[in-house]
């Protein structure tokens, strides 16, 4: 019995800490959930894309992935404001359906994009630091692991901050409660939705760097970390930042548990039926209003 | 006398419309003419499904390729224990519509965006169900988890090509039977406004649900009916994303809601995927561009586009055509006049 357990603490510290990386990943979702009220479905393929960046940027000019995002949030910002205003809010206009099948449309393009430009092969962002782990009793932690988990702490707290103390911020959480509400107080609902985009695709260029020095990744390997970071935004509910963070550890461990106990498609299959199920039980989610 | 000609014309055109398509293989067609049909046949009857859903209901489901993938592995599972493949057809639209009896209690229970999440989830989930199951035993049981579809190696290409025209057809008929029908009154109340139609006395559950399993009986036997011409099935194709984009693609091009929307995508939905086979790398890219351009040039698609040009021309506000009621009319009327 003991010896199990000892075997499970393994498997239990790694979910907790690569959890860290769906709260970055659903915290982008949230944002533009929360006020445009559309699921952007190919938000799994930017934080894929991220990846990407900093593998090029790594494999041509040698630069850190963690480093290149200095070049990458900036970049990643403005092509969430470019296509927010004018794919998505122009779709969003007609319908939200409209919204969600542009949304899907991109995806496409980029997973087709991803495929063309460095094949359908698996990579992953291979540092000095990628294989260094360290020991914890029994338990030997790679050191990206509990990287994941700092910057999403680090990304937690900042993206809070935002929301609280800057006018903008202030802007996005009002629209995300009251939109109306928030018209009527002179604030504009299309400058907010490019701004809440931008910050949201900047948050995928952040997850994908940390995706790639944690897992390999594929060109198609964004939509299981849609899903699993929207089940994370429905556990944890809209708007709220110690849901969403308790939502991602919980979906990490389901994640690297399921992978414990049934091998790799377990992996996925335990916390998409945990998704099915949480959907059912309350589709508005957890701690949802 | 002509009120009754007028009438009846447009049946009549399509019978034998429907006649020429079916002697066609007794008319000695190029087997690629044939190839093309009944792919063009299997897309609408999963378009013209997906539209009674997306376009009539108001239910965005992301989950055609479940039905599909189902019934394609039903069929193929029922040939390896010796039943009649044509049996194993009907018995994987069963299966599927079964399926999306068991699924309906929660997903029904999601509304808009998270409806569309929950069934984007189904056909994830069945994959990897899928990968790990093996049913029957057989000699392409590998990791993939795949299997011949016993048997049908023997069936010209003719029979495939029927059973295939039959099933875009029915599709077809019973779409226009629907909308025709208190059915479809209802679907499109619903549609329009879900809680004004459940204040008029419509049991808007249970319609929807109606919708669901029709959709996923017909959906299933026509994704069922490729799977005996492609002659194998495993889970990563027949569960795949790649055939909700073709009914997406079709609905939109053609035009969402509307009765001929799909069967005008589908045409260039085949035309599409067997020009693009060529590109077989950049297939997805170019469909999915086609499909975000259309989307915002002409949300309508291409029928609706046809209507709008036409009632321009005549220029007077005529009712739409097709089931949308009056009501629904005046209400969309004085909607775009609020924006």
């Amino acid at each position: 019995m003991l010896e199990s357990l000892s075997a499970l603490a393994t498997p239990i510290t790694m979910g907790i800490l690569y959890g860290g990386l769906y709260v970055v990943i659903a915290l982008g979702l949230s944002l533009v959930f929360g006020v445009m009220k559309v699921i952007n479905v190919a938000h799994g393929d930017f934080v894929i894309l991220g990846s990407y960046f900093a593998y090029v940027v790594l494999t041509s000019k040698g630069v850190d992935p963690v480093l290149s995002l200095g070049l990458g949030i900036p970049l990643f910002f403005i092509m969430g404001i470019l296509i927010q205003k004018y794919l998505l809010y122009r779709a969003f206009k007609i319908s939200t359906d409209a919204a969600l099948i542009i949304a899907f449309g991109i995806s496409l393009i980029i997973q087709n994009a991803a495929q063309l430009a460095w094949t359908p092969m698996s990579k992953s962002l291979q540092t000095g630091y990628s294989f260094k782990s360290f020991q914890v009793g029994d338990v030997y932690i790679p050191l990206v692991y509990l990287l994941d988990f700092i910057v999403a702490v680090i990304v937690v707290v900042v993206v809070h901050q935002f929301l609280q103390r800057t006018y903008l911020g202030q802007a996005i959480t009002a629209a995300s409660q009251d939109q109306q509400t928030a018209e009527l107080m002179g604030i504009n609902p299309a400058t907010v939705y490019q701004y809440a985009f931008g910050i949201a695709i900047a948050l995928a260029a952040v997850a994908g760097v940390f995706l790639g020095l944690t897992f390999p990744f594929n060109p198609i390997s964004g939509v299981p970390f849609l899903i699993i970071a929207f089940g994370v935004i429905i556990l944890g509910g809209l708007g709220s930042m110690v849901g969403t963070f308790i939502g991602g550890m919980i979906f990490g461990l389901s994640q690297s548990l399921g992978g414990h106990f049934w091998g790799p498609t377990g992996q996925l299959l335990v916390p998409f039926l945990m998704v099915l199920v949480i959907l059912t039980i309350r589709p508005q989610g957890l701690f949802g209003r | 006398m002509g009120i009754v000609i007028r009438r009846y014309t447009p049946l009549i055109a399509l019978g034998m419309v429907i006649a020429i398509l079916a002697a066609l293989p007794a008319l000695g067609a190029p087997k690629t003419w044939l190839l093309y049909l009944i792919y063009f046949y299997i897309f609408l009857a999963a378009a013209n499904m997906w539209n009674l859903l997306a376009g009539f209901s108001g239910l965005l489901a992301l989950c055609p390729a479940a039905f599909i993938g189902l019934a394609g592995y039903t069929m193929t599972i029922l040939t390896w224990l010796q039943v009649p493949y044509y049996v194993g057809l009907l018995a994987g639209g069963v299966v599927a519509a079964l399926f999306s009896i068991l699924i309906s209690p929660s997903v029904f229970r999601m509304r808009g965006i998270y409806f569309a999440i929950g069934t984007l989830v189904v056909p994830e989930v069945l994959r990897l169900v899928f990968l790990r199951w093996r049913p029957v035993g057989g000699q392409l049981q590998g990791g993939g988890a795949g299997y011949m579809v016993k048997g049908v190696s023997g069936i010209p290409m003719q029979q495939t090509y029927w059973l295939g025209l039959a099933v875009g057809v029915a599709s077809v008929l019973l779409i226009a039977f629907i909308l025709r029908s208190k059915f479809g009154f209802g679907l499109a109340a619903i549609r329009d406004n879900d809680v004004s139609a459940a204040s008029s006395g419509i049991d808007v559950f249970r319609l929807k649900l109606y919708s669901f399993i029709i959709a996923a009986f017909m959906t299933g036997v026509a994704g069922a009916i490729f799977f005996t011409y492609q002659g194998y099935i495993e889970p990563n194709s027949a569960f795949n994303i790649r055939w909700l984009m073709i009914v997406l693609l079709a609905t939109v091009i053609g035009g969402k809601g509307i009765e001929e929307g799909p069967l005008v995508g589908t045409i260039i939905v085949v035309i599409l995927h067997f020009q693009l086979a060529r590109y077989a790398d950049i297939s997805l890219l170019i469909q999915g561009t086609i499909l975000v351009v259309i989307m915002l040039a002409v949300p309508q698609g291409i029928t609706g586009l046809v209507r709008d040009l036409r009632r321009a021309v005549a220029g007077r506000a005529l009712l739409p055509t097709g089931n949308t009621s009056i009501f629904s009319f005046i209400l969309s009327r004085r909607r775009k006049s609020h924006e």
